[in-house]
């Protein structure tokens, strides 16, 4: 078996049409990654009672199990649960109608959300105690203080680590193929099964991942420049 | 006016107030001043309820609050009706000097945002600090920093303006700055508490002095009488030991 360069250009080129799914799937659960990350985050933080161990062991139960385990679980474990919930009320509805990738979003939303919680929770202690003591004396409720105060404070803190997990969940992305899901990863696997050429297609799909990962990066580049304006001394 | 009865507060077993009482009338300006540990920096942070007393009344204008079991919306009233000058400045870091100013106002007050910058602007030129308004703190020497925080305090309009160590952390030729602008709204008759360890400060501005120790005021006066002839043993420890010409007379 030779190279064959030309086929890397024919694969990457293919490739190009499973972009949205994998940004889709990326998207959707940075986006409810941070969402759950900061609710937990904050639960911990304000120890508010029986959530707090909850929270506690969401996270270390996520991060102590690989994200495809989740996967396979929410797969085979939620539309049973779905279905006998369904039955029980005597709503025709069933989880079969849930399309596939409805699963994938569940389950990494839930994986990347314990991962986020810790970074929202570094980011919100990197934040000194007296900005929400100088908040609450100016007569602020904790609501506004950690809104106008805290998060955009802890934003900028968390941001290095905020695009690490983005990056992280974007390649994590490929583990959709266990659900028949049509990532980049996978399509590639679909054009290198038609001929044969699995290392062409393959690099095809690694050059795809580093181009948007360098686009990740730069765009985070770009934010933390501008939010962080205030802590280098330069003005926005 | 504020009224404070018996206030406590213990940090576990630790009792470090027992029992304050301290009144200080409109327009009044307060010095409390004793050694570190005496309690006179929790005492003032319990006013706002930065810190949680355990017990006692804190009573500001119309408002009166049983500190035993206070509801979150009386804390908030409580916050809305002082104001707080941090030793560490506490500028808020991601907002400039106009905007930190602001804040309370727009946030806090609802005024409308023009509003609340021209009330802004007036106050940092009334500061000395015209020309920072969109300077971020960390653009400001300490000295400007507390100016700012200052005007942020004024700007709340707050019943008492209460000063923590104002000048605690400044290098010491950028205390006079400071002392000056406080100076110049003690004047204005502002009710204000401040907690120092600039004697000479609280002696010219202050219209009370108070004297802490272990959790209890020791004493209280005018500043002439206090500073001249302290009543109290320990008061007396107290003064001979902060002000330089008594230990390096030869």
């Amino acid at each position: 078996m030779k190279l064959d360069p030309a086929f890397i250009w024919t694969a990457f080129i293919e490739l190009l049409s499973a972009i949205p799914t994998t940004l889709e799937i990326a998207g959707v659960s940075v986006l409810c990654g941070i969402l759950i990350g900061t609710a937990v985050a904050l639960v911990r933080i304000y120890r508010v009672p029986v959530l707090h161990p909850i929270a506690s062991a969401y996270v270390t139960f996520i991060r102590g199990t690989p994200m495809l385990t989740h996967l396979l679980l929410i797969l085979f474990g939620l539309p049973m649960l779905i279905d006998a919930v369904a039955e029980s009320l005597g709503i025709p509805f069933r989880s079969v109608s849930i399309p596939m990738i409805g699963f994938v979003y569940i389950s990494f939303s839930i994986t990347e959300g314990a991962y986020m919680s810790e970074v929202v929770r570094s980011g919100m202690l990197a934040v000194n105690r007296g900005q929400i003591e100088a908040a609450y004396a100016v007569g602020m409720t904790t609501p506004q203080a950690l809104r106008r105060i805290v998060f955009p404070q802890a934003f900028a803190a968390a941001l290095p680590n905020l695009s690490n997990s983005a990056i992280g969940m974007l390649h994590a992305t490929t583990l959709a193929f266990a659900a028949s899901v049509v990532d980049i990863n996978a399509k590639a696997q679909i054009v290198a099964a038609t001929n044969w050429k699995f290392f062409e297609a393959y690099l095809a799909a690694a050059l795809l991942f580093w181009g948007l990962t360098f686009l990740i990066e730069r765009l985070t580049a770009l934010l933390e420049k501008r939010i962080n304006s205030y802590n280098r001394g330069g003005v926005a | 006016m504020i009224r404070l009865t018996q206030i406590r507060k213990s940090f576990g077993r630790n009792e470090v107030l027992k029992g304050i009482d301290l009144t200080v009338r409109k327009g009044e300006v307060v010095a409390i001043l004793g050694p570190s540990g005496s309690g006179k920096t929790t005492l003032l942070r319990c006013i706002n309820y930065l810190e949680r007393p355990s017990d006692g009344e804190i009573e500001i204008g119309e408002l009166r609050v049983k500190c035993k079991h206070p509801s979150k919306q009386e804390i908030h009233r409580l916050r809305g009706k002082s104001a707080m000058v941090f030793q560490q400045y506490n500028l808020f870091k991601h907002k400039t000097a106009a905007e930190n100013v602001m804040e309370g106002l727009v946030v806090v007050q609802k005024v409308p945002k023009e509003e609340a910058r021209k009330r802004s602007v007036e106050l940092l030129e009334k500061v000395g600090l015209g020309a920072k308004l969109d300077a971020y703190p960390s653009q400001l020497s300490g000295g400007q920093q507390q100016r700012v925080g200052i005007a942020r305090a004024l700007a709340l309009n707050p019943e008492v303006i209460l000063f923590d160590e104002p000048t605690s952390a400044l290098d010491p030729e950028l205390v006079g700055e400071v002392l000056a602008v406080i100076r110049k709204i003690a004047k204005e008759g502002i009710t204000m508490i401040i907690v120092t360890h600039e004697m000479n400060f609280a002696q010219e501005v202050a219209n009370r002095v108070v004297f802490m120790d272990q959790g209890a005021v020791v004493e209280e006066g005018a500043p002439n009488e206090l500073f001249r002839s302290p009543k109290e043993e320990r008061t007396r420890q107290f003064l001979q030991r902060m002000t330089p010409e008594a230990v390096y007379s030869i």
